[in-house]
């Protein structure tokens, strides 16, 4: 039956406070620290433009959309695969939307909107095999600047030199950013 | 002035037709419970991080901006059920009244504990998935595994009837009185909600891994990490797997 906490097991929480309170000197380490994420970027002209492509195969699928008797599957950050699901015993695949940075679709009568990195795109489905860009609205999105790994230091994505498309491991000198 | 008769009697069945699944758009397509896009009517609905983007989509092939509306942080996904969207955040759901299509109006934030969350509805319940996890903010620390029923009979002041415990969930959706839950590594669940007080499970598929789920006329298609999955459950008793697209 011990009622009172005996004296040096303050000690050891004040100690432990004041460890937690150095925490936040430790993160101005990691953010010196070298190993870390670098952004890959590609050019607004290369990530705009669009293509039609035969089928391809499904990789990492993401969100699905059902218009009438097409069915649609994202290729996270690929684009649009365009499945004829009449019998969807027999799902039959038509065509790859290839779109940069795409995570997103919805569409209404024959237009697909969907989501080309930072800008929002309307585009002109009548053909699934020959996709056209009714139009495009640009800089919709917010710029992603972040790598998808948590608690990680990360040098700082500059829009001035592109789109991110991915992230790379890479030894960074004097990395300013940290998640 | 027959035909008229006919056509306005077309005209009726239609609209009876679209307004079971809670579609109220003639032209548009379902999405599944984890899109951040979603066509209402005349609009375009998409969401970001922390905000909500409108845009007239009168003309479809020509969509014009409308306006922008804050909603915090960690916007995760949009779902439209009659006049109403639901949008789910890692903080809550909110409820916005869009009977005027380019201004919604906010109902209601029905908040909980900080999860990623889809929400889908049907009738007057609205259906949420909660789960911890690395892509949400917080990662496996905080947050839960649960499924919430929601009353929304007054959307201004939406209740919690019920939380069952979940394994991970993900993408979530509702046709009848069944009800389809992606748990992730887990599998695809499937619940009977005839008295969602008292859900019963009647499937668990574990040898599949799942993110989302689309169950449209008798048709369940789930997505994840193993392909795409296409199941009838014409009879739900005995859901049978009709097609594969595996990944390659």
């Amino acid at each position: 039956m011990q009622k009172h906490v005996p004296h040096r097991h303050h000690w050891l929480l004040a100690g432990l406070l004041a460890l937690t309170g150095c925490y936040y000197d430790y993160a101005d380490d990691r953010l010196s620290a070298k190993t870390g994420y670098r952004p890959v970027y590609a050019s607004y002209a290369e990530v705009r433009q669009i293509q039609t492509l035969s089928p391809q195969p499904l990789k990492s699928p993401g969100k699905i959309y059902i218009k009438d008797k097409f069915l649609f599957i994202n290729e996270i950050d690929k684009g649009i695969h365009v499945v004829d699901n009449t019998d969807p015993a027999k799902p039959v695949r038509i065509s790859f939307i290839a779109i940069r940075g795409n995570r997103d679709i919805a569409v209404k009568d024959s237009i697909l909107y969907a989501d080309n990195a930072i800008d929002l795109v309307a585009l002109n489905i009548a053909n699934p095999r020959n996709v056209r860009v009714a139009k495009r609205i640009e800089n919709s999105f917010p710029y992603s600047a972040y790598p998808p790994q948590t608690n990680v230091t990360f040098e700082c994505a500059d829009p001035a030199k592109g789109v991110v498309i991915s992230w790379e491991k890479a030894e960074l000198v004097d990395p300013k950013c940290f998640r | 002035m027959k035909s008229l008769y006919v056509l306005s009697l077309l005209a009726v069945i239609m609209a009876c037709q679209s307004s079971k699944d809670g579609s109220i758009s003639p032209g548009a397509g379902v999405g599944g419970s984890m899109a951040r896009f979603t066509v209402a009517g005349d609009m375009l609905y998409t969401v970001n991080n922390s905000s909500l983007q409108l845009y007239s989509i009168a003309n479809s092939a020509n969509p014009v901006k409308g306006n922008n509306i804050g909603l915090g942080f960690g916007v995760e996904t949009i779902f439209p059920y009659g006049k109403n969207l639901f949008i789910g955040t890692q903080t809550g759901v909110y409820i916005f009244d869009i009977t005027q299509p380019a201004s919604p109006k906010k109902l209601a934030l029905y908040q909980h504990i900080m999860s990623c969350d889809p929400v889908v509805a049907q009738g007057n319940l609205a259906f949420s998935t909660l789960r911890s996890g690395t892509a949400c903010r917080n990662g496996g620390t905080v947050g839960a595994n649960v499924l919430d029923v929601i009353d929304f009979t007054n959307p201004s002041a939406p209740k919690l009837l019920k939380s069952y415990p979940m394994q991970n969930p993900h993408g979530l959706g509702v046709d009848g009185n069944l009800l389809f839950v992606s748990e992730g590594d887990y599998g695809l669940k499937v619940l009977d909600i005839t008295d969602p007080l008292n859900a019963k499970e009647i499937a668990w598929f574990k040898e599949i891994r799942t993110y989302d789920v689309i169950p449209n006329q008798k048709v369940l298609i789930v997505t994840g990490p193993d392909g795409l999955f296409q199941y009838s459950y014409a009879n739900p008793k005995e859901i049978t797997l009709l097609s594969k697209l595996p990944i390659e």
